[in-house]
């Protein structure tokens, strides 16, 4: 069942993988690249979230199953975010927001 | 080390460490559904009010939020590290390293603290009662709310993670977990790592906004 093996010299280089990628994506935002700097941002927590659960959370020697509930819960987050992010990204014939003088506190 | 029980549903101790493990990995995601929802009421709120999101949270300061990314990746460094080592049966060493991860709990919660104390000061409070600009647009307080709400909401993941590997750090010292005895102090690391991984996602979102 196991076929890789996590090791102290594994974590401690996954260790400071996060600590780079963490000043990484500091350095980034500091660039002033406007948008695209949260998309750059995100990407990295990615990764970062990627080497978490792989090695600190031992993912790659577990079973697949285990695997599974992982990769279900990204699908479930992506659709969730995704659908209702559509709303306010593609509003045409709407007001794409309430109007501020009508109720200062949504 | 006492031996551990297999309960009678089980055939075989591995499998029984292997049903605790599966319930703990879909317990997180569960979690993570809930951080997830409203990591989308985030999306939805700033493809709405982009500029206002970005003006209400550059009043967070970025190194205090680097700071606790730095301590937070590193205490999931210890707790991985404690859960390698009751493996080899070093149930001592663990002990010490579920310590210092709580301790960097602590150091998390004392720097989220005086951020806190820090908008509290300043009237940067969540909903009606934000009044750190005259008059501010809708957008501005549904960030900084979101803010409160999902930063404090991580807090208490915190302070429960914290409690688990304490009890845990207890538990090893007293001689409860070892090399064939230890789904529990991995249990209780995942746990940790979850937290962390929440973190990972909040730190971009609310501090690298500017």
């Amino acid at each position: 069942m196991i076929s890789a093996h996590v090791t102290t010299p594994k974590l401690v280089v996954s260790w400071l993988a996060l600590l780079v990628l963490t000043f990484l994506s500091f350095g980034t935002s500091r660039l002033g690249l406007g948008e695209a700097e949260l998309v750059i941002a995100l990407a990295i927590s990615v990764v970062k979230t990627l080497v978490v659960l792989f090695i600190f959370m031992h993912l790659v020697e577990q079973r697949f199953a285990n695997r599974l509930i992982v990769i279900l819960t990204f699908l479930f987050i992506v659709l969730l975010v995704t659908l209702t992010v559509a709303d306010p990204l593609t509003r045409k014939t709407f007001p794409p927001r309430p109007d501020p003088a009508a109720s200062p506190y949504p | 080390m006492s031996a551990q029980r297999l309960v009678e549903q089980f055939e075989s101790l591995e499998k029984q460490d292997h049903a605790a493990r599966l319930a703990m990995w879909m317990f997180l995601g569960s979690e993570t559904l809930l951080f997830g929802a409203l990591f989308a009421v985030y999306a939805y709120y700033r493809g709405m009010y982009p500029d206002e999101f970005v003006q209400a949270l550059h009043h967070n300061s970025v190194a205090l939020g680097t700071t606790n990314t730095v301590v937070l990746i590193t205490s999931s460094f210890t707790v991985a590290l404690g859960v390698h080592f009751i493996r080899e049966n070093k149930a001592r060493l663990t002990a010490g390293l579920f310590v210092v991860s709580t301790l960097f709990g602590a150091v998390f919660l004392v720097v989220k603290g005086i951020e806190y104390a820090h908008h509290i000061h300043e009237n940067a409070l969540p909903s009606g009662m934000y009044t750190f600009i005259d008059k501010p647009p809708a957008g501005v307080v549904l960030g900084y709310t979101l803010y409160w709400f999902m930063t404090a909401l991580h807090g208490l993941h915190v302070i429960a993670g914290m409690i688990m590997l304490a009890v845990v750090a207890v538990l090893c010292l007293k001689g409860r977990y070892g090399a064939h005895r230890n789904v529990a102090v991995e249990n209780v690391g995942l746990y940790w790592h979850l937290v962390d991984v929440v973190w990972i996602f909040l730190w971009p979102l609310f501090y690298l906004t500017d």
